[in-house]
């Protein structure tokens, strides 16, 4: 660092990167906000409303929108969470063949979203793969239906597989900053491996665990070209509701009464997540 | 004593025990990460070589006769050159401006204490974490209102927008990494800011760069919600027509030429950025410093 003092040159240069972010980000906030009480209308005329507010709180199908894509939020990112927490604890320790296996995982991570919820929609349709190997084996009579299924299953399947790596990669940072003493320590005074796990790799990851769970929630809950392709015809994602209502049915004013929600669930979201690590780690 | 040395012998084959464990561990796991990654992957080359006239239906387990045919399809009749065409055309310019614009902004968070720095570096951090369809269909608003919307411009920007934070980001690491020693040598010697940034600062984020160009090469030919809303009908990119492939004219042949040609680029380039991170330029030029 310089240690020269702050001069307002300083401040001039953050304008093409952050001024630009901020422009570009901060006006379509702005417009999602004035456009949801009817201000800067670009259909019917300008006039402050709260109509549309109570319009979507009355609508009893952007309600299951919401509920649909809270419920693929929470799940998605409990569902890789669960697939990537062993992973990261299995790879902490280097060890033949683990480097290999590292970059075998990251491999999702370089495949764009709507060619890893084809890639999967290939294995998990009517007859896809799955499907014939449960049925081949006797498992199941009928085949099952995961795409575009009614509790979009096939959706979190999607979102698990595209985002293991991503979640991998912040578990495996958090977890590497626990030092060896600290388990030999406990191993020494007689802890388990379950005690060893609950206890110490749990509570000490447990920063790296609550921004990935943010992470992975945000993105599942405001996502539109998977759940598009992949979720149940009804009810459609509150993001895919919302660019319905804009674009099909041209109300954008109601649009942008949704964009609302999500923006503010997103920040709430992060809010809460960001208060239980506070209370989890004992820091303000 | 003879207690002793049993002693030791259990805990070196609990140690072996535990090591061979370990092994039958990795292995078990790669296998199950192949089946992972590979199935899904191989799955769709099969699926995009399936010969036309031969169709892979239900009771078949492999594909009756393979061949090129639906890539010669998808090239002949569909307009994926020209998305070919404006994604690739498209992901330069984006990277450009993004460049251009994060240079300074890095600078200053790489290099400066200024008040509200944190503040500024989650205001870069914004275009990731924002819900994409939100931001995309509202900026739309404001660039009809400039006439930007259905424009290649307004696509650069709304590109360049998505890749900034990764460029500054890694820019603004590898301006941190730059010893204030080398800095304070040159300013000794006389050198002038325009020296500075030529022969200190290019070159020793030089790495930093390329990693930042790549990142922000591949999120723009990956970038979907901004230009399905901003762009089409008049400019498809590879994104936008798998997605009408995926959507209501479902034809999954053409979607796994398409998902392989927007795939294969991109999984090549990043594998290239990791290996090239990990050479370390900075440490490597400067020894132990």
């Amino acid at each position: 660092m310089e240690r020269k003092n702050v001069s307002s040159i300083d401040y001039l240069l953050l304008i093409p990167g952050v001024g630009f972010i901020l422009l570009f980000i901060g006006s379509s906030i702005f417009i999602t906000i004035t456009q949801s009480f009817g201000v800067l209308s670009v259909t019917g005329k300008s006039q402050f409303t709260i109509e549309n507010w109570k319009a979507i709180f009355h609508d009893k199908e952007s309600l299951d929108s919401i509920l649909f894509s809270l419920k693929i939020g929470l799940l998605s990112s409990v569902g890789t969470l669960l697939f990537a927490f062993p992973v990261a604890l299995f790879l902490r320790k280097g060890g033949s063949g683990k480097r290999f296996l590292a970059s075998l995982i990251k491999i999702p991570l370089f495949i764009p979203a709507l060619v890893a919820a084809f890639l999967i929609i290939n294995l998990i349709s009517y007859h896809g793969i799955v499907n014939e190997a449960l049925l081949a084996l006797g498992i199941i009579k009928k085949p099952l239906r995961m795409l575009n299924d009614k509790f979009g299953w096939g959706v979190v399947a999607i979102q698990v597989w595209k985002n293991l790596p991503f979640v991998l990669l912040i578990l495996s940072s958090s977890l590497a900053s626990i030092r060896d003493d600290t388990i030999d320590a406990a191993r020494n005074l007689g802890a388990g491996t379950f005690s060893v796990l609950f206890r110490i790799y749990v509570p000490l990851a447990m920063p790296g665990i609550l921004v990935s769970m943010i992470l992975m929630f945000i993105k599942a809950f405001g996502d539109f070209a998977i759940m598009s392709v992949a979720g149940p015809t009804y009810p459609p994602s509150i993001a895919l509701r919302m660019r319905n209502t804009a674009t099909l049915f041209q109300e954008w004013d109601k649009a942008a009464v949704l964009g609302v929600i999500i923006i503010l669930t997103t920040l709430f979201i992060t809010w809460l997540y960001s208060r239980l690590a506070e209370f989890v780690t004992g820091r303000k | 004593m003879a207690a002793t040395k049993q002693k030791n012998l259990w805990y070196v084959r609990q140690a072996r025990r535990k090591r061979r464990f370990t092994t039958l561990l990795t292995v078990f796991f790669i296998l199950v990460q192949v089946l992972w990654v590979g199935v899904p992957i191989f799955m769709t080359v099969l699926w995009s070589l399936v010969d036309p006239n031969h169709p892979w239906s239900f009771p078949n387990i492999l594909p009756e006769k393979l061949s090129w045919g639906q890539w010669m399809y998808v090239f002949k009749y569909t307009n994926i050159l020209r998305a070919l065409k404006t994604s690739y055309t498209l992901a330069p310019c984006a990277v450009l401006l993004s460049f251009l614009f994060s240079l300074p902004t890095a600078y200053v968070l790489g290099r400066k204490q200024i008040p509200g720095k944190k503040f500024f570096q989650t205001i870069v951090l914004l275009p990731i974490i924002m819900p994409g369809m939100v931001v995309a269909l509202f900026l739309s608003r404001v660039f009809n209102a400039f006439g930007l919307a259905q424009n290649f411009f307004g696509l650069v920007l709304a590109h360049t927008l998505m890749g900034l934070p990764y460029m500054i980001r890694v820019l603004t690491t590898s301006f941190e990494a730059i010893p204030q020693d080398v800095i304070d040598a040159a300013e000794n010697l006389g050198a002038n800011t325009f020296v500075k940034i030529k022969d200190i600062f290019l070159p020793m984020v030089r790495p930093g760069l390329l990693a930042g160009m790549i990142f922000a090469f591949t999120t723009s030919i990956e970038e979907f919600n901004l230009t399905f809303i901003i762009g089409t009908p008049t400019f498809e990119t590879i994104p936008t027509i798998l997605y009408s492939f995926l959507g209501y004219n479902f034809i999954r042949t053409n979607a796994s030429v398409v998902a392989l040609i927007m795939m294969i680029p991109n999984i090549i380039m990043l594998f290239a950025v990791e290996n090239f991170l990990k050479s370390d330029y900075l440490s490597a030029s400067l020894g132990k410093l």
